[in-house]
């Protein structure tokens, strides 16, 4: 009979609390959102998982010795798997839109508007009783802005550990619904005349270009912006690989093998951060507000400053490919493309959508590094 | 109430100060973008090339004269050849 009563009370029913029911609960939704919806589903599976893993009882998942908690404190922690998921990013990224029309890195600044209002929007929402957002706090929730998933992962980490879990969850599902709040902001903001603008059909890029390029952005960086070289020099060294030509073996690594194994440990530390006490708060449900707010008023901004942009070039730039700005890559040039073909059947913005899309990637990590270096 | 009215001032500050070193930043790599361009761009690297492609059918209108004489030149040498 004790060996019985021993038994029962290691087994999972008799310790569950209603955090934890809940919580599994949450990670079962993203499950269910990544496996049926197909939402982000190369992280929200993991996350979701990591999540259900982390509230079992008795389980030990995220205490000291727990495969989580170790994820958690050596790869989280400290940012490396966030740069490493850069690193790969980088590789993946062609900047030859960019290169091809600078005039886009215009449109990925602007975008970045969204970061900085949410950052004041999350601190009038201490107005409100039952919050209570620092400005650290308010900077790692506003970069859900940005759209870049690694990008406010590593600031959250520095900034707002606490605050992780929230975060990561509002930042990867908006990226997820970038195709439903993209486009009735952007049919509010044009007329049908703006959206079926075609555009001239962009230059041949040199590799020797390619190559400087990334070069140029790091070097920018060590001047002007230190704190922002651990997310860019990342970034520029996978994309010197990539462009280089004479590393393809690591470049081959970095944008699939690299990038798949780290997303798997990332998605479950990130998870591990998805327990009852931390995410069952008040403070969880302004942070999805404020991530949608601050998505919408990015897509806005770089709307509206693709329209100025088409007013001073006399017409030629159409004003969705602002929309792109809020990097996003590459779902939010997808849909400036989609929006644009409703417009006009023979519009095909895709590769000018590209230019500002990569340079919202830059524009969001130096917001980040701006936020570091005053908040840090 | 004070700190945060406080707090929404930084907000504010940070808000003005972000944009402003983001426009700039980015800016400037325009700036690099177009000085890049200028010296590397593939333009002048085409130009070349079809510049090239041009001389080579070009070749065949200068030739008529040069093998009018080189033919006229074997014709000579060849009969020499035969003479002896």
């Amino acid at each position: 009979m004790d060996g019985l009563m021993a038994f029962w009370a290691e087994t999972g029913i008799a310790h569950f609390t209603y955090g934890q029911v809940l919580m599994m609960g949450v990670g079962l939704v993203l499950l269910y959102l990544a496996i049926a919806r197909g939402f982000e589903p190369l992280l929200l599976l993991p996350i979701g998982f990591g999540a259900v893993l982390a509230n079992i009882p008795n389980a030990g998942f995220t205490e000291e010795g727990g495969i989580l908690y170790y994820l958690y404190h050596v790869g989280l922690e400290t940012g490396i798997f966030p740069l490493l998921i850069f690193l790969g990013v980088g590789a993946l990224t062609d900047f030859g839109a960019l290169i091809a029309n600078p005039k886009t890195l215009l449109l990925g600044a602007a975008a970045q508007f969204g970061i900085f209002a949410t950052l004041f929007g999350a601190i009038a929402l201490n107005l409100v009783p039952g919050f209570e957002f620092s400005l650290q706090d308010a900077a790692a929730i506003a970069i859900i802005g940005g759209a870049d998933g690694p990008t406010a992962i590593f600031l959250a980490t520095k900034l707002a550990p606490e605050l992780l879990g929230a975060i990561a969850v509002a930042a990867y599902s908006y990226m997820a619904l970038v195709p439903i709040i993209q486009p009735p902001i952007m049919r509010a903001l044009t007329t049908k005349e703006e959206r079926a603008i075609k555009m001239e059909q962009l230059r041949d890029v040199s590799k020797k270009e390619k190559i400087f390029f990334p070069l140029m952005v790091l070097g920018l960086t060590i001047l002007f912006l230190p704190a922002a070289t651990p997310l860019v020099g990342m970034f520029c060294l996978g994309n010197l690989m990539r462009e280089s030509g004479v590393v393809d073996r690591l470049s081959n690594t970095a944008q699939n093998e690299l990038i798949n194994i780290v997303t798997i440990f990332l998605g479950l530390a990130v998870g591990s951060k998805l327990s009852a006490e931390q995410f069952l708060r008040l403070e969880t449900l302004g942070i999805l507000v404020l991530g949608a707010v601050a998505f919408s008023i990015g897509t806005a901004a770089g709307v509206l400053m693709a329209k100025l942009l088409c007013k001073l070039s006399g017409g030629k730039v159409n004003p969705l490919i602002g929309a792109a700005g809020v990097s996003a890559v590459p779902m939010a040039a997808r849909v400036a493309n989609k929006v644009g073909l409703e417009a006009n059947p023979n519009n095909y913005l895709l590769m000018h959508a590209m230019g500002p899309n990569v340079a919202g990637v830059l524009g969001s990590a130096v917001a980040a590094g701006i936020l570091l270096a005053v908040l840090g | 109430m004070t700190s945060v009215m406080q707090q929404m001032a930084d907000a504010l500050w940070i808000m003005v100060l972000g944009m402003v070193l983001v426009y700039l930043f980015l800016g400037m790599l325009i700036l690099g973008l177009k000085l890049l361009a200028s010296r590397f761009a593939p333009s002048a690297a085409p130009a070349a090339a079809t510049g090239r492609a041009k001389a080579v059918p070009t070749q065949p209108n200068l030739d008529p004269k040069l093998v009018a004489v080189i033919s006229a030149a074997i014709q000579q040498h060849r009969a020499r050849e035969g003479r002896s």
